[in-house]
């Protein structure tokens, strides 16, 4: 009681008359206190324990977050698929390399048969010079080296004696009084050689140069006629047959990489 | 005495059992309206110690005070100013005034009471 003690008889009457509903209301009023406070404390406590959602709320939000994950996952395997392709890119792109340089080397070698635009030249005996019963006509190696040279310094590629392609090895040397190229006999007339040069303009002009050429009054020493053709737009040079051998080279040891070549 | 206490514990448990929530940007209000209802009810105590207690001057007090509280801090949001530490200044005042003075009846009698 709020009215307290009191000696007095009627004050203290009259305050529990005026007490009794001020009790009531009082009782209300702090109801009504302990509710707000009650509220207040919720509110306030709510940023701390904010986790407030259901079963429902959650599944939802694991279910975004797994698909944020999933999402997250294939970036990342679609960036590695990404570096694998271009590491195989780059290896192929690096054996691609050296297969084209293997494919140069050996078409610089002369390993490969070659297709392109220049003439044939024709070595035939001169028969209205031939004299009976005397040694059949032969092609010198010098004269044939001199030819050659000649074709060379008009711009000739690529070259092929009787079906024997010229490389930077071929030897043309006498054997037993018989012209060889490469071993191959050239005691069979006529012998044919083919040039293969840039374009069609410089076998034009080869074919120019070879009509007036001194090399064909040379060989008409050796009773021998050089037929100079009319340059051809397609013609095919044999490749190289044997092997090429290299004696005093060694190939560089390296840690890895194909020692195909 | 008690009742008003178990008054207040019940409307507490109700608060806490029904989690009822007001949003956040509300807050500042109720805590106001809290402090002037704090301030009304122990106003009401002191009023009751000194035997001046009226019913209807404590029930309109309580609800007047909580209402001018609470637009007082809902006008000083909208002027930008702060507003409701005015309220917070004169309640808290009055709350700790209240208070003394309640303790001060409270000794008197105790020390009354005891010499007898």
């Amino acid at each position: 009681m709020f009215s307290g003690t009191t000696s007095n008889g009627l004050m203290e009457s009259k305050v529990r008359v005026l007490g009794r509903p001020s009790n009531l209301s009082f009782s209300m009023i702090a109801a009504i206190i302990g509710l707000m406070v009650a509220i207040q404390f919720q509110t306030v406590r709510e940023p701390v324990v904010r986790d407030t959602r259901d079963t429902w709320q959650l599944r939802e939000d694991l279910m975004k977050e797994k698909e944020f994950q999933s999402k997250l996952l294939l970036e990342i395997r679609s960036n590695e698929e990404k570096i694998a392709k271009y590491e195989t890119e780059r290896q192929q792109s690096k054996e691609e390399v050296l297969r084209e340089t293997l494919a140069e080397l050996k078409t610089e070698a002369g390993l490969t048969e070659v297709t392109g635009p220049g003439l044939t030249l024709s070595i035939v005996p001169a028969f209205n010079l031939v004299v009976e019963g005397g040694n059949p006509p032969s092609v010198s190696p010098d004269m044939l080296k001199r030819l050659l040279n000649e074709l060379n310094m008009y711009g000739a590629k690529q070259v092929s004696v009787d079906g024997e392609r010229v490389i930077n090895t071929t030897v043309i040397r006498d054997i037993n009084r018989v012209t060889k190229i490469n071993g191959h006999s050239l005691n069979r007339f006529p012998i044919e050689i083919k040039v293969i040069v840039e374009n069609s303009q410089v076998a034009e002009k080869l074919y120019n140069r070879m009509k007036v050429s001194s090399v064909a009054e040379d060989f008409f020493i050796d009773n021998l006629e050089v037929k100079v053709n009319r340059p051809e737009s397609q013609l095919a040079v044999p490749a190289y047959q044997d092997t090429i051998r290299i004696r005093h080279m060694e190939s560089v040891k390296t840690d890895k990489g194909g020692g195909n070549g | 005495m008690w009742l008003p206490i178990m008054g207040l514990i019940i409307g507490a448990i109700i608060g806490l059992l029904t989690d009822i929530r007001i949003p956040a940007e509300y807050s500042n209000y109720l805590s106001i309206a809290i402090l002037a209802a704090l301030d009304t009810l122990f106003g009401g105590i002191r009023a009751q110690l000194q035997n001046i207690y009226d019913e209807k001057v404590f029930v309109s007090g309580f609800f007047f005070n909580i209402v001018l509280a609470a637009s007082l801090a809902f006008l000083g949001v909208h002027l930008g100013v702060d507003l409701y530490l005015a309220a917070v200044f004169a309640f808290g005042v009055r709350l700790f005034q209240n208070i003394a003075v309640i303790r001060r009846i409270l000794l008197t009698k105790w020390s009354t009471s005891s010499e007898k």
